[in-house]
């Protein structure tokens, strides 16, 4: 049973490992601000959220650790609850203040539905 | 060109570092046994065995900061206290400003962000109150408490407006109210020693906890079985009470809007 849960956790932990370094390589490749504003948002929430969740079970599957391991466990599902509502919250706060300041505009872009004047089609005015 | 400055600096910056931590290594080694002074501190810093030298608190940076080296930190205090009234005074002359809209609603961020802020202000007060109280058990105090509290005013500042803490009455006037009888509580809890030795017709000192070699006057370190380790409890509660307010008299005057300043016209009211 313990086990089972130890490696979960294990797995959530690799996963976040991996998201990190997609959400590093996105912070260097992508082409806007919005666009790194969604990567640096990936390495938080598969990135930081997950592995604090695998953690937990790794915790709670350790056996040695006796009743504590029910205070890590709970410290790092807190935590991981604290960064699953605060990181989207920030990074929309980000979006939504840079957007409406018209500090950067989307480029390249497809479509945008709040501001059209912000838009910045591929091959157009540079 | 810039990438090569930029890759040179940082080589010379890991090098120079690896030279001082070689040179460092050789010049200073820490020793193995634990120096006197630091002995002194953790054999007395909570000893209910050895009543005439201890501290009663298991955590011994607030027993140093409040007991140990007490006046010390009640003049800090009196500095920040003193920094507040300087910001009071640079933001002095400022008239009543109203709302720009009647709309609550286009005030502040968005609902994702209000919402957010609703549920971790909360939780923040929670955990600054559990480091305040707890500041004579688990590393924490006072200051650190009041430092977490003013983080909740500041998200509601900047997430809300300001006129939403300012309609329900939180102003600079109610947080100097606050803050005032901080200090007052950290004045008396200094000088509580001094009064009850008065009493009894013993001698005691200013900012005493326990009872010394000199005078057996000493601040219940329990109540009702409960370690509070005689006045730094007391003190852990004013001077949060006195942060918080502080900084949150600070926060509150820095979001004043310019058109106050300016319509105002710089002349005292």
């Amino acid at each position: 049973m313990y086990d089972i849960l130890t490696y979960i956790g294990l797995i959530m932990i690799g996963v976040g490992a991996i998201a990190d370094l997609l959400a590093a390589i996105g912070m260097n490749k992508f082409w806007n601000f919005y666009l790194r504003l969604h990567a640096a948002t990936i390495g938080t929430i598969w990135g930081a959220f997950v592995p604090i969740i695998g953690a937990s079970l790794v915790a709670i599957g350790y056996e040695a650790l006796g009743p504590y391991r029910w205070f890590m466990a709970g410290a790092g599902f807190v935590t991981a609850f604290l960064i699953l509502i605060l990181a989207p919250a920030g990074s929309h706060a980000l979006a939504r203040a840079t957007h409406r300041a018209r500090i950067v505009k989307v480029e390249p872009c497809i479509a945008d539905h709040i501001d059209e004047s912000m838009c910045v089609k591929k091959g157009g005015n540079k | 060109m810039r990438h090569s400055i930029a890759i040179v600096s940082l080589v010379l910056f890991v090098l120079s570092m690896a030279l001082l931590l070689t040179l460092a290594k050789q010049a200073y080694i820490p020793r193995k046994e634990v120096r006197d002074l630091a002995k002194i501190y953790l054999n007395t810093t909570y000893n209910p065995w050895n009543k005439k030298f201890t501290a009663m608190s298991p955590e011994g940076v607030t027993a140093i900061v409040w007991d140990y080296r007490g006046l010390d930190t009640v003049f800090e205090t009196a500095v920040f206290y003193l920094a507040i009234i300087g910001s009071i005074a640079l933001a002095r002359g400022i008239g009543k400003y109203s709302k720009p809209t009647s709309d609550e609603k286009k005030l502040g961020l968005s609902l994702i962000v209000k919402t957010v802020t609703r549920i971790t202000t909360v939780s923040i007060i929670a955990v600054a109150v559990s480091i305040a109280l707890h500041g004579h058990l688990t590393p924490g105090g006072g200051f650190q408490g009041g430092a977490t509290a003013a983080v909740a005013p500041l998200l509601i500042l900047i997430a809300f407006s300001q006129y939403f803490l300012l309609e329900r009455g939180v102003s600079k006037d109610l947080m100097l109210v606050i803050r005032s009888l901080g200090l007052a509580g950290i004045g008396l809890t200094a000088i509580a020693a001094y009064f009850i030795g008065v009493a009894m017709n013993k001698y005691a000192f200013v900012l005493q906890n326990q009872a010394k070699p000199l005078s057996e006057v000493s601040i219940p370190a329990y109540i009702d079985g409960q370690l509070i380790s005689g006045t730094l409890w007391f003190f852990n509660i004013s001077e949060f009470f006195a942060v918080m307010a502080g900084f949150t008299i600070v926060l509150i005057l820095l979001v004043i809007p310019e058109r106050a300043f300016k319509s105002s016209g710089g002349e005292e009211k």
